[in-house]
């Protein structure tokens, strides 16, 4: 039975995606064995910081839409679900940058973010208004995703009493991206499939004397924060697509 | 009432930004001993923001770790008066610092000075077109000091900065590759311009041939070695692409840390508080002076700071409302139009054009600096004929590269869907073959534009929030619209280009929105004149209420101008500043009579 998987796949070879991005190479690999550097290194089966498994199985279906593979890896398999777990689960999730003092009342489009809750609370609310769905955005093939995303980024309905379907769509689509895009350090960008898709060296950065040496390429190998050429970021989790 | 009552100070300045840092620089230097109290941490540029650690997107540039923090405070916004206000519950449209350094250790350090033109607006208008060509919704009006009174000091802080770029008028001498609209300047920038990559050459060249002067940037990204008049050292930009919204670790962007700070810290008259939140100005019982501020430490105790000079360098926004929470000067009533504090708030009119180019054109938009870019100014200000357009102002046109940052940096051609896998292969197929053009323009002030207190929502101390209500006026909407067109038209004529596609802030049919990141440049709110019915400060920078409060900032702009406002308003405050030292030290006194 096909039964797909998020996040890595089963059987998914890395370093074949490694050698399709140009990467490749002993120290890429090694990078991967050697697994991870920073605090939050955990073997598979690793709980969520936030999430509980349908809350995951429903973002990788999600996130593998707005971001799906090709030549490159898909939102999961870069970490988009690990990067919006640990966002949803620290400051962002909290709303610590945000002023939360009521009364709070739904305002014009001008006015932003009028929610009476944290993006931690959005995102638990809506997904678990979403799970309600029959069937389930986890169940539809790949195509139904994509309509059913499209209709979620259109529709003039509320998910809950609280939350416009596209309040929480441009929510979804924002950390999508960033987890797709951001230091892997964050958890998402892993291998720095992003960076590498675009051609984006990094955070070591000095072009000097290259800034005006007008259309050559730099294929800089990409390098982040945590100064390790594997990206420094865990293993996205295994995310089976349920039963 | 304060726990504790400290011993009086000469000067207190309430904000450690680049105008607050400066005022005490040159204050504690004149033998006034100086308290500055800033409401963030403190932090330094060589430990605070050194790369590779600085580089890092997410935390930086779109969670705002050097910024404000506004469960702290913020402000409630609405477009129109028959609205009701909401509180700004995330930063978007605009990012205020907070910290050692203030917004000017993150800022991108595109350097301006005014146009002549712009500092007497209203005058400037009905002379040449007639009292009847200023559109009646507009309440622009003179500064009341003069580009001639003000250049010494443009060009001094020019040199603070080690500034980047490229004359375009010494001393009435048009000079080839400057801006030839520039008001007149007793000496050329410090540094040579900076090095410009393909894109922003290959726009320079179409505008040449369209028969606009484009030039380099001014820039704050310093382009040699350097050593200002404070004797701070200044190292040459990497072009790292991690300026606006970080701080420079290479001491290689003009920051106040570096060019201020430092030269001035050991100083015995110089002290500064940081974690010190100044909750609001006290008032002598003569009603003519301030006698110091009230602030909350850390801990939350409350002291009272007497002074016999205070400094509002807090930001044009906070400025305008610590203001409103102290009762100093008349509050500004949308209704009779009388009172000042508050009015001719005004913003900046953003606008672009993306361009797509050939793949043999490699951009590495990467490799980037905050103020690399090529420019024209021939849309700007009133340096084209307004007689048949029905506005009046102007913009910039800059084809810049900040950076590629690729969270926020995915050009994509118009008609792309906003996801899925049309996206992500254009997202990959663009970002080395494209840039980016802005047009920078000017924003009129209006009756129906202004700042005051919120009836209900409270910041972290109680205090009511300040308020803001406003729309661009249709002057300025059609004024973006027609720069936008000029700005089009280059990148037309630009080679190499496969498509373009344009977005305007301030278009026609939209509403200002606070959500999109637009700029920090909020203006207005306290501006500075010759009529105290009008300006809430005299043109001395002076409170005309209070004559031992000066004030800094933005918020003295009647409104605001093409430009960045950093290079204005510092230019404003070295003036005041020499005032402050040659005139009022010596003799305490309004200096101006209402
Ligand atoms: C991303 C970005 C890019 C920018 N790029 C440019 C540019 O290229 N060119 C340009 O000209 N300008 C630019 N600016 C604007 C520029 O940063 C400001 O014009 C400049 O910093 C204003 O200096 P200031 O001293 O008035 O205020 P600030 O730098 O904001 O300093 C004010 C200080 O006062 C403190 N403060 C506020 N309220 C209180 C209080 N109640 N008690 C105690 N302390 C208080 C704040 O914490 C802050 O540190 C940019 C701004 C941003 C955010």
């Amino acid at each position: 039975m096909s039964n797909p998987c998020y996040g890595r796949k089963r059987g998914y070879s890395r370093r074949a995606v490694l050698a399709q991005v140009g990467l490749g190479g002993v120290a890429a690999t090694l990078g991967q064995l050697r697994g991870v550097r920073h605090a939050f290194a955990q073997d598979d089966g690793r709980p969520w910081y936030f999430l509980d498994d349908a809350e995951a199985r429903w973002l990788a279906a999600a996130c593998d839409t707005l971001i799906p593979e090709d030549e490159y890896p898909s939102a999961s398999q870069a970490g988009v679900v690990d990067f919006i777990d640990f966002q949803l689960a620290s400051d962002y999730g909290a709303g610590a940058g945000l002023y939360m003092d009521g009364p709070h009342q739904s305002g014009t489009p001008e006015q932003g973010y009028q929610f009476a809750f944290p993006p931690s609370d959005l995102f638990r609310n809506a997904i678990d208004a979403l799970l309600q769905d029959d069937p389930p955005l986890t169940e539809l093939d790949a195509e139904g995703r994509h309509e059913a995303l499209r209709g979620l980024s259109e529709s003039e309905d509320n998910l809950t009493d609280d939350i416009p379907a596209q309040a929480f769509f441009t929510e979804l689509r924002t950390l999508t991206n960033q987890g797709y895009f951001a230091d892997p350090i964050h958890l998402g960008n892993h291998d720095y499939a992003g960076w590498q898709m675009v051609g984006f060296p990094g955070a070591h950065a000095y072009y000097l004397s290259t800034v005006d040496d007008h259309n050559r390429h730099h294929p800089a190998p990409p390098m982040g924060v945590a100064h390790d050429r594997s990206g420094g970021s865990s293993l996205p989790r295994l995310i089976e697509r349920g039963e | 009432m304060a726990d504790y009552i400290l011993p009086k100070t000469d000067v207190v300045i309430v904000g450690g930004g680049w105008t607050g840092l400066t005022t005490a620089y040159e204050l504690a230097r004149e033998g006034q001993r100086c308290v500055v109290l800033e409401r963030g941490r403190d932090r330094h540029t060589a430990t605070s923001f050194a790369g590779p650690e600085e580089h890092d997107e997410l935390k930086y540039a779109l969670h705002h770790a050097h910024m404000m923090e506004l469960r702290k405070e913020t402000l409630t916004f609405r477009n129109t008066r028959d609205q009701r206000a909401l509180p700004m519950r995330r930063l978007g449209s605009f990012l205020p610092g907070s910290g050692l350094g203030g917004a000017g250790i993150h800022w991108n350090g595109q350097l301006w000075r005014p146009l002549p033109s712009d500092l007497e607006m209203r005058s400037h208008y009905a002379d040449r077109y007639g009292a009847d060509f200023i559109p009646d919704e507009l309440s622009i009006q003179d500064w009341g000091v003069s580009y001639d009174e003000l250049e010494p000091h443009l060009e001094f802080f020019e040199r603070i900065c080690g500034t980047a770029g490229t004359a375009g008028n010494l001393d009435g001498e048009p000079r080839e590759g400057g801006n030839r609209h520039e008001g007149p300047r007793a000496s050329g920038y410090p540094n040579p311009p900076m090095k410009q990559p393909i894109a922003t050459t290959l726009f320079g060249e179409a505008a040449a041939r369209l028969g606009m002067s484009p030039f380099p940037m001014p820039s704050a990204n310093v382009t040699q070695a350097y050593e200002n008049p404070y004797g701070a050292q200044l190292h040459p930009c990497t072009y790292c692409g991690f300026c606006e919204r970080f701080g420079c670790g290479y001491h290689a962007k003009a920051d106040p840390i570096i060019c201020v700070y430092d030269r001035i810290k050991d100083h015995e008259n110089f002290e500064i508080r940081c974690d010190s939140q100044v909750l609001r100005v006290e008032k002598a019982s003569d009603g003519k002076t301030a006698t110091g501020v009230t602030y909350l430490d850390k801990s939350g105790v409350e002291y009272f700071q007497p002074a016999d000079i205070v400094c509002l360098n807090a930001y044009a926004l906070w400025n305008v409302h610590l203001m409103l929470v102290s009762g100093l000067g008349e509050p500004y009533d949308p209704e009779t139009r009388s009172g000042v504090v508050g009015r001719n708030y005004s913003y900046q009119t953003i606008a672009a054009v993306d361009v797509f180019l050939d793949d043999e054109i490699v951009t590495n938009p990467f490799m980037g600096a905050g103020a690399l870019g090529v420019a024209v100014d021939d849309f700007n200000g009133d340096n084209f004929d307004h007689s048949d357009l029905g506005f009046l102002g102007g913009g910039y046109i800059a084809c810049t590269q900040y950076h590629g940052r690729p969270i926020s940096y995915q050009p994509v051609p118009e008609g792309t869907p906003a996801w899925g896998a049309e996206w992500k292969k254009a997202v990959r197929d663009n970002y080395l073959h494209h840039t980016g053009i802005v047009v920078h323009g000017s924003s009129a002030a209006t009756p129906d534009n202004y700042l005051d207190l919120d009836p209900t929502w409270k910041d972290a101390y109680g205090r009511p929030l300040l308020r803001m209500t406003f729309d661009f006026p249709q002057n300025d909407r059609k004024m973006s619209d027609y720069v936008l067109q000029r700005a089009v038209e280059i990148a037309e004529e630009m080679d190499h280009v496969r498509s373009i596609s344009t977005i305007n802030r301030a278009a026609q049919d939209s509403r200002y929105s606070l959500v999109p990141y637009q700029t920090t440049h909020n203006a207005g709110g306290a501006v500075i004149g010759t009529d105290p019915r009008t300006s809430v400060v005299n043109r001395y920078g002076q409170m005309w209420d209070h004559h031992n409060v000066f004030v800094f900032g933005a918020c003295l702009f009647p409104q605001n101008l093409g430009y960045n406002p950093t290079g204005p308003l510092m230019g404003l405050a070295y003036w005041t500043l020499h005032h402050l030292k040659s005139d009022y030290l010596s003799n305490p006194r309004p200096l101006m009579d209402a």
